[in-house]
Parts: structure tokens; sequence; C-alpha cells
């Protein structure tokens, strides 16, 4: 464990890292590395889990479904757009 | 004459192409089906970029324009989609130069960096392990929407796009025209910040 000592170099090197780890986006030697010490650090373990708790959520976040009025507003102006300037 | 732009040429496949080449060839009705295809993504993606609810309608109605002015000059190198946003992000940008809101502040890693004192009392908090789906209620909605509102534009259009529009690293590089690296530094800060907030909500309502 190291918590009495949150401002340990690895603890530091990991903490920069999280999100490319997250995204998978790092090499299987750092990966290892971050996965060691997370293991032993649950300051660390905690920062990692809730960071990743926190993509999870935006991945999951619902989408609102376009008012009717701006949809036919959108209509209405593209009807509207004199078609010989462009195209 | 209007040369149309073949989308065989490229190595890039898109189901969009067929319906572009379609408008670019004279078919202009067509324009509408496109619009349909993507209107209520890009209507999302503005509420998620503008604080106001008739700024994000602006946003939807700039940006089609602004596809419709440009569409002969798609070249079919990259999906319509990565095309559209890259459109949709500059129209928010020059949208907001235009507005007398003061800079925004920049995020440094060194204030989500946790202290000695936090760390060594965290443990992992229920919110991080509990399922997902019993999680995720309108309230906590909302509370992610005010939250993502809340992070500095430049860091919000990252995380808006990589993690809830779903882009790749190197996609929101070539849509907002920054270095993968730099993609990679905003979005860092930018989950640090959202989580920072979402831990302030929970500390609050357990």
């Amino acid at each position: 464990m190291c918590n009495d000592d949150h401002d340990h170099k690895h603890c530091l090197e990991m903490f920069e890292k999280l999100s490319e780890y997250i995204d998978g986006e790092l090499d299987h030697a750092t990966c290892e590395k971050i996965e060691k010490h997370a293991e032993n650090c649950v300051a660390c373990f905690s920062c990692l889990e809730t960071l990743k708790r926190t993509v999870a959520l935006c991945k999951n976040v619902t989408e609102k479904p376009i008012p009717l009025k701006l949809s036919q507003k959108l209509k209405e102006i593209i009807r509207n757009i004199p078609k010989t300037t462009t195209l | 004459m209007t040369t149309v732009k073949n989308p065989n040429h490229g190595k890039v496949k898109d189901k969009d192409f067929g319906l572009i080449q379609a408008i670019n060839s004279g078919q202009v009705d067509k324009f509408n089906e496109l619009v349909k295809r993507y209107e209520q993504k890009l209507y999302n993606f503005s509420l998620r970029m503008c604080h106001d609810h008739s700024d994000a309608e602006d946003m939807v109605q700039d940006t089609f324009l602004n596809v419709f002015k440009y569409l002969k000059d798609f070249r079919y190198e990259t999906k319509f989609k990565n095309w559209l946003y890259k459109v949709a992000a500059s129209t928010c940008i020059k949208k907001k130069r235009k507005s007398k809101f003061a800079p925004e502040r920049e995020l440094s890693l060194d204030e989500f960096r946790p202290g000695d004192e936090a760390a060594a009392a965290e443990q992992v908090p229920e919110w991080a392990l509990m399922p997902l789906d019993k999680l995720l209620n309108e309230e906590l909605s909302s509370v992610i929407h005010q939250a993502i509102l809340s992070i500095p534009r430049k860091y919000r259009m990252v995380i808006v796009l990589r993690d809830i529009e779903g882009f790749s690293t190197a996609e929101t590089a070539q849509i907002l025209n920054l270095s993968p690296a730099n993609v990679k530094v905003r979005l860092h800060r930018a989950r640090l910040y959202l989580r920072d907030k979402l831990k302030g909500y929970f500390k609050n309502v357990q």
C-alpha cells in the first residue's frame, strides 16, 4: 500500500496516463505497470475506477429528440435556399 | 460546369457517399434526406456546446447551411459524419468568437492531482462500483449535462466528440485540427474535471 504517500513517483506517472490506459492507447508494458501499481495502491485504484465510471457514464448518456418545430424550420430553410447559387 | 467528385476513387467507405453524390449531381432535393439522417445527432451535439437552447438551434441551422454551401467541395476522403462535425465545430467556434464572453480558463493537471490527505482516505466510492443501469437516472443525466456544459469549451469539445459522439483520437484530432497528443491532453483534463463534478454530486446525495 502506498496510501500514506500518494505523491509517489509511480502514482503521479500513473495519474497522467489513466485516460490513455482506459482507451487502450498504451503499450503492453505500460499497461502491466499501471495494473501492478493499481493492485497495491487503493488511492490510484479508486482514481482509475472513478475515471472509468465517468467515461462510461458519458458513453451512456441518452439523446434528446430534436424538437419538431426545429425540424420543420430546417426543412423550410432548405426549401428556400436559392439552389442556383450552389452545387 | 461543376465537376462531381467520384467517391469510388477514395479508400473510405461511407453509407452517405451515394446520397452526397446524388445531391452534387443535381438532385438537390435529396439534401433533406441528409439533414434527416443527422439533425438529431447535430442537435444533441449543439446542446452540449451551447449554454442556451436557442443558440443550439441556431448552431444546427448554421451548420446545415454551411454544409449545403460547401458540400460540392466534399472530397470523399473522410466519412461524411466526420466532415459534418468539422463544419459544426467550426460553426460553433466562429459563433463563440462573435460573442462577448470572457476567455475561458485553462485546465491544469495539477488541480486534479489528489493530495496526500484526500488520497489516503480514498476508497473506491459506491457510484463507481454499482451497475451502470442502476446508477443512471433522469436526475443524474441532468447533472452530467450541466457538468459537461461547465467544462471550458476547448476541453468540452474534445470530451463530447470522444466520449459521447464516439470519435477516435485520430478522428477528433482531424475534426478539431489538433494533434492527437493535444486531443489526449485535453481529454484527460476534461475527464478529470467531470469526475470531480460527479464526485461532488455523489458526496452530496449519499
